[in-house]
Formats: C-alpha cells, sequence, structure tokens
C-alpha cells in the first residue's frame, strides 16, 4: 500500500516538473532560439549584401521575365531581406526568409512562396509568429492604418504603408494573400503587401491580416527611408 | 522510484547526490533537445499562415 502511494505522488510530482519545464521551454527557451537563429540570418544577410552578390534582377538572356510574380531567385528556407515596423519598436527588425514551413518560422518571418517578389506587382505576403519563437508580432494589434512597413533587400529600401488592418479572419481564408485580395479595399492590381500572424494571441482559431501598398522605394545608398529616422 | 534509483547508485552518499545532479540535467537536456521541439509543434502556436503550409 505504502509503495503505491509513494510510486503514485513520485509520478505526480515528474508530471508537474515536466510541465513546467514545458512551459518554460514554450515561453522562454523557444525565445532564447529563435533570437540566436534570427541574429544568424540577419549576420549572413549583411555578409552576403556586403560581399555585394546580390542579384537584383535575372542576368540578360536568363528566361525569366522580369514582369513575372513567380518566386525567382529566393531559395526556400533562405533569408533575402529585413523588415523594419518602427510601430512595433524602433529596434524592431527581423529577417524575412523564404516558405513558410515550420521550421523556416523558427528563424524568422516567412515569405508565402507562390506570391509576389519583395517590390514587385502583386501580394508580397509574409507570416511570422504572433507568440513563441521571439514573438516577432507580439503587438501586431497596435498597427494602424498609415503606419510604415520597411523593407529592405539590401538594394532597396521598400517603404510600405499600411491601409488596413488588422483584419480578423479564417485560416481557410486563403484570398487575403491573392494578387489583389478583395477584402482590402484594393480595386486594381499594385505592389501590395500582406502580414499574417494567429489570433487569439495563443489560439490558432483566427487570423490577423494587415494589408499595405509600395508608398516610396529607394536605393540604400542614399541612407535610410523617412520612416526609419527618429 | 526515485528510491529505487537512490538505492542502485554506487558510493557514498555524496557521490549518488553528484550523480542524481548528473541524471536529472540529461534528463533535462534531452528534453529540450529533442522530446520538446518535437512536443512544441502539435500545439496551435505555429499555424500563422492563411494556407496551412
Amino acid at each position: 500500500m505504502r509503495v503505491i502511494v509513494r510510486t503514485v505522488s513520485e509520478l505526480c510530482i515528474t508530471i508537474g516538473t515536466l510541465i513546467v519545464l514545458f512551459v518554460a521551454y514554450v515561453l522562454f527557451w523557444t525565445g532564447v532560439k529563435a533570437d540566436s537563429a534570427m541574429d544568424r540570418q540577419v549576420d549572413r544577410l549583411q555578409e552576403r549584401w556586403s560581399k555585394g552578390t546580390v542579384k537584383q534582377s535575372p542576368a540578360p538572356g536568363s528566361p525569366a521575365a522580369p514582369a513575372n510574380t513567380k518566386p525567382g531567385p529566393y531559395k526556400d528556407g533562405e533569408p533575402f531581406a529585413l523588415m523594419y515596423i518602427p510601430r512595433l519598436g524602433f529596434t524592431w527588425n527581423k529577417p524575412v526568409l523564404e516558405g513558410t514551413k515550420v521550421n523556416t518560422l523558427k528563424k524568422g518571418l516567412g515569405h508565402y512562396a507562390n506570391t509576389a517578389r519583395l517590390g514587385r506587382k502583386g501580394n508580397f505576403a509574409v507570416a511570422g509568429h504572433r507568440r513563441t519563437y521571439g514573438d516577432p508580432f507580439k503587438d501586431f494589434p497596435k498597427l494602424r492604418a498609415g503606419d510604415a512597413v520597411v523593407l529592405t533587400d539590401g538594394v532597396t529600401w521598400f517603404t510600405y504603408r499600411i491601409d488596413k488592418g488588422p483584419y480578423k479572419t479564417l485560416p481557410t481564408d486563403i484570398e487575403v494573400i491573392d494578387p489583389v485580395p478583395r477584402k482590402s479595399g484594393y480595386t486594381r492590381p499594385g505592389r501590395y503587401l500582406t502580414l499574417t500572424t494567429c489570433e487569439p494571441e495563443w489560439g490558432h482559431s483566427h487570423r490577423l491580416i494587415v494589408w499595405a501598398h509600395l508608398d516610396a522605394t529607394q536605393p540604400v545608398e542614399e541612407g535610410k527611408p523617412e520612416a526609419l529616422r527618429r | 522510484m526515485y528510491g529505487w534509483i537512490w538505492r542502485h547508485l554506487p558510493g557514498n552518499a555524496w557521490v549518488k547526490a553528484l550523480i542524481s545532479l548528473a541524471l536529472a540535467l540529461l534528463v533535462v537536456y534531452v528534453l529540450f533537445q529533442y522530446v520538446f521541439p518535437w512536443a512544441e509543434p502539435l500545439l496551435p502556436f505555429n499555424d500563422v499562415t492563411v494556407n496551412d503550409q
């Protein structure tokens, strides 16, 4: 009898410890891992850009047409841009990686592989974690129309302005990342940006969306765009 | 169960305590490195896309 009671209580303590450890892992350790992973991606981008190996347009004679919206030389799981959103914090910047696989989203924001390239005609759609893995989009509901979303690919600064959001929708609502997302109010083809994350904060029943349009571009030689200056 | 482990560890109480600590750390390491990364995607925090890719 005593052995049974002892074993059961030991099991309960063990399970309790496991749960506490798991919570610590989800809340804290995924953030630590994601921060270092994101830093690594940013370092890789800076290194690549400093070497000047960014290919902005396909070499002459290559078959790819410049106006198409197919993902060009973005490599799956590789970083290709940095995103800045002043509303989420002056120092807020995250790498954008190609693809929205689970492992890719642990290292930064993910670009939907079948959507437009950065700055091109169509819809440049990006997904990010709201919670866990560095909480990149934790303050997503604070985004408002007029807020800047600035991206750089090492050659050009792209300043997008948010037009609508945060808009709550269902996970099956894939038309929010259409080239001309109907519910955004856009009616004509243009250079758009869509950000998606989960809603509620710790759940997965809905998604939060914001839409933006390309407002301005400038070469990196001209320094940071207006929206990033203090 | 912990009593059983304690009785089967070699050495005196100090050695036993050290080995227990090492074992506990090993368990935590295995959990953080292998078990939790496997279990975490089963929770809903990863669903941030609209097309379930």
